[in-house]
C-alpha cells in the first residue's frame, strides 16, 4: 500500500514544508493543516502482494526500496510516496518531530558550518561539491527509564589541626547509605541498523515540546526508514548510555566527604515506557579528494557533526602560533616581571 | 668611510688604555686568607670594576683567617665602614661576600648589601645566592664561588625586588615547555572537536520531579589519627650547616641585608 498527497486544488502532489509545518502544494502554493487534512484526498492503493514491491500511483512505475524504507521518492517521475504498511501495526510509531528546518536552509547552515572550521583545508571550505543533501526521519527509540539504587560506600572526612612542634590529621570513616529512586524521560537511541551510532548520539538533544503524534503526511517528502532493532534490543545500549549521568546523581546525594569509596552498588533499571519516534536529520553527503564524508544534521536545531578532513598544514599553523605566541607572552610577562634592566 | 675607522680603532684603543688606570685605582678583593692567585685576584678585580661601571655598585669579596674576635656578621659590618668612608661614593651601593677559615673543618661565608644592593639583594636573595656558592666553597673552589657570586649578583640587581629570580616561571625551558604543551593541548581539543561534541549533559533527560532519596543514612564509625613533626623553616637549602638569617644596622649606622652560612 502506497499512501499519496493529492493537492485538492489541482491534484499535483504534496509535500510537507517544513517552514509552515504543513502539507504544501508546490504547483499551486496551497497549504493544509495536517491535523484536518481530508481523508478523500489521500490516495491508498492496496498492492496485491503487499510489502514487496510498489507501484508509484502517478505513472505506475516500480517504486524502488531497501526492505527498511518507510517513506521515498518515486524514482521515475520524483513523487513523494509513504509505503503505509511500513508504519503500521508493530511499524507505528507514536511520535514524529517534524523538520523544522528546509533542504536551503540546511545547505546554508552546513555552509556556514564549512567556513567555520579552523582546521578544515581551504578549498573543503568553500563546500563546493555538496553531493547530495537528504532529509531523513531517523527510527528512534525514546525510553523512560526507571531506575532503583542501593548504595553502600565508605566516606571520610579529614581535618588537620596542629599541637605544639605537630601536625595531627584526624580522618573519620562514615557508613554511607543511599536507596534512591532515579527516573530519565525519553532518552533517545536510534534503531537504525544504518546509522552511525556515535553520530547519531551528538545530534542531541533535540527540543522535545514540539513532538507531534505520528501521522503520515509529515514524511511526504522525505526519506523515512523503519526500525531495525525493538525496544528490548536496545535495553542495554540505553542503560550503558545513561550509566553516566545515573553514577553524576548518585554522587550528588552524598556530599560533605573528603572521599567516597563504593562498597556495593545495586541498580535496577527497568524500562517504564519506550515510544517509536521519527527524528529529523539532513544527511549531507560531500565529495573531497575521492572520498565522500558523511555529515548529519539535527532537522530541528541546525546542528552539525560528522567528522571534516583536517589540513596538516593548518594543524601546524596554529600549533605554530599558539605556542609561539605563549612563549613570547610568557618572556614578556617576566621582562615586566623581573623589571627588566633597573639601572 | 677610512677616517671613521680610524677614528673609531683610535677611540676604542684610547678607552683599553685608559680603563686599567681605572682599575687601579679601587681595591676590591682582599684575600687576607691567601686563597686566591695573583692571576685570579687580578681577574676578579677587572670582573668587579666592570660590574661597578655597569650597576654603580662595588662588589666586594674579603678573605680572613682572624675576624678580631668578633662574629662573621659584625666583622663584615666593620669591614665594609672601613671601606664605604675610604671608598667615599655619593650613593652607598655595595655588595659583599666575607670568607672566614679557620680551619678546613671550620669556615664560613656572610653576605650582606648596602644600598641599592640590599634593596635588590635581600635576606631572601641572599640566600639564594649562599644556595649557589656554598658547593663550590665546599669543594675550595674559592675562584670558581667568587666569580658566581659576582655573577648572580649581578643578575639580581636586574630583577625587581619581591620576584623570586629563581622562580621556574623565569626559566626559558619551562616556558617552552610550557608553551609546546599548551600547543599541543589546544590544537588537537580542536582536532578531537571538529567533528561535533555532544552537548548532553547528566541532567538532560533526569526527572526530577521523580528522582528523590528513599532512604538515607551516614553513620559515624571510626576515626584515625596520624601526627607528622612540623617541617622546620631555618634549614633551606640542603647545605651543611647554619644559616645565619636576617641583616642588621652597622657601627656607622649603614644598614643592610644579609645572611651567613658555615660550610
Amino acid at each position: 500500500m502506497v499512501i499519496q498527497y493529492k493537492c485538492p486544488n489541482c491534484g499535483s502532489d504534496m509535500t510537507f514544508d517544513a517552514e509552515s509545518g504543513s502539507l504544501s502544494c508546490d504547483n499551486c502554493g496551497r497549504q493544509d493543516n495536517i491535523e484536518n487534512f481530508s481523508e478523500d484526498f489521500i490516495e491508498t492503493v492496496f498492492e496485491e502482494n503487499e510489502a514487496k514491491e510498489y507501484h508509484c500511483e502517478n505513472c505506475g512505475a516500480v517504486i524502488v526500496t531497501d526492505g527498511d524504507t518507510a517513506a521515498t521518492n518515486c524514482s521515475f517521475c520524483g513523487a513523494a510516496v509513504v509505503l503505509a504498511d511500513r508504519v503500521a501495526g508493530i511499524l507505528a510509531p507514536s511520535l514524529v518531530l517534524p523538520f523544522t528546518i528546509t533542504k536551503q536552509q540546511a545547505e546554508q547552515a552546513f555552509r556556514k558550518w564549512c567556513k567555520r572550521g579552523l582546521l578544515t583545508p581551504k578549498d573543503f571550505k568553500m563546500a563546493d561539491r555538496i553531493k547530495e543533501i537528504t532529509g531523513m526521519y531517523v527510527p528512534f527509540w525514546l525510553y523512560d527509564l526507571k531506575n532503583e539504587a542501593k548504595i553502600h560506600a565508605i566516606g571520610t572526612r579529614v581535618r588537620n589541626y596542629t599541637r605544639g612542634d605537630y601536625i595531627y590529621t584526624e580522618t573519620k570513616y562514615y557508613d554511607v547509605y543511599r536507596d534512591l529512586r532515579i527516573d530519565f524521560s525519553r532518552v533517545p537511541v536510534d534503531a537504525s541498523e544504518k546509522m552511525d551510532d556515535s553520530l547519531m548520539d551528538k545530534l542531541e538533544p533535540y527540543q522535545y515540546n514540539d513532538l507531534k503524534d505520528f501521522k503520515t503526511p509529515y514524511l511526504a517528502g522525505y526519506i523515512a526508514e523503519k526500525y531495525n532493532y525493538d525496544a528490548d534490543d536496545l535495553l542495554p545500549r540505553v542503560k550503558d548510555k545513561m550509566s553516566k549521568p545515573l553514577d553524576d546523581y548518585i554522587r550528588s546525594t552524598i556530599s560533605g566527604y573528603h572521599s567516597v569509596n563504593y562498597k556495593d552498588k545495586k541498580i535496577r533499571t527497568s524500562k517504564s515506557k519506550s515510544l517509536y519516534t521519527f527524528l529529523p536529520v539532513w544527511m549531507v553527503y560531500y565529495d573531497y579528494e575521492q572520498a565522500e564524508h558523511i555529515f548529519a544534521m539535527n532537522g530541528q536545531t541546525g546542528k552539525v557533526v560528522g567528522k571534516p578532513p583536517l589540513s596538516k598544514a593548518k594543524i601546524a599553523g596554529w600549533f605554530a602560533s599558539i605556542a609561539g605566541g605563549s612563549f613570547i607572552l610568557m618572556k614578556i610577562i617576566s621582562f615586566i616581571v623581573t623589571g627588566g634592566i633597573n639601572f | 668611510m677610512n677616517r671613521l675607522l680610524k677614528r673609531a680603532i683610535i677611540f676604542i684603543g684610547f678607552f683599553f688604555l685608559l680603563t686599567p688606570t681605572v682599575f687601579a685605582d679601587v681595591k676590591r678583593i682582599y684575600d687576607e686568607a691567601d686563597l686566591l692567585g695573583a692571576e685570579q685576584i687580578q681577574h676578579l678585580e677587572e670582573q668587579a670594576a666592570s660590574y661597578f661601571s655597569e650597576w654603580s655598585t662595588d662588589f666586594i669579596i674579603v678573605t680572613t683567617n682572624d675576624t678580631e674576635g668578633k662574629s662573621l656578621m659584625s666583622y663584615t659590618q666593620d669591614v665594609s665602614d672601613d671601606l664605604a668612608e675610604e671608598l667615599n661614593r655619593a650613593e652607598d651601593n655595595m655588595v659583599i661576600l666575607t670568607i672566614y677559615i679557620e680551619s678546613s673543618e671550620d669556615r664560613e661565608a656572610y653576605i650582606a648589601a648596602f644600598g641599592k644592593g640590599k634593596e635588590y639583594v635581600d635576606n631572601a636573595r641572599v640566600q639564594l645566592i649562599l644556595d649557589h656558592i656554598i658547593p663550590p666553597l665546599s669543594d675550595d673552589d674559592y675562584f670558581g664561588a667568587f666569580e658566581l657570586f659576582f655573577e648572580k649578583s649581578a643578575e639580581y640587581l636586574n630583577i625587581r625586588p619581591g620576584v623570586n629570580p629563581e622562580s621556574l616561571l623565569l626559566n626559558t625551558y619551562v616556558q617552552l615547555a610550557v608553551a609546546i604543551g599548551l600547543g599541543g593541548i589546544i590544537v588537537f581539543f580542536m582536532a578531537y572537536s571538529s567533528g561535533g561534541r555532544s552537548t548532553v549533559t547528566s541532567g538532560t533527560y533526569l526527572n526530577r520531579n521523580n528522582s528523590q532519596i528513599v532512604r538515607k543514612h551516614d553513620r559515624y564509625l571510626r576515626k584515625t589519627v596520624t601526627r607528622k613533626r612540623k617541617p622546620s623553616n631555618n634549614n633551606r637549602g640542603g647545605g651543611s650547616g647554619f644559616s645565619g638569617g636576617g641583616g642588621g644596622v652597622t657601627r656607622a649606622g649603614r644598614s643592610h641585608s644579609g645572611g651567613g652560612r658555615k660550610f
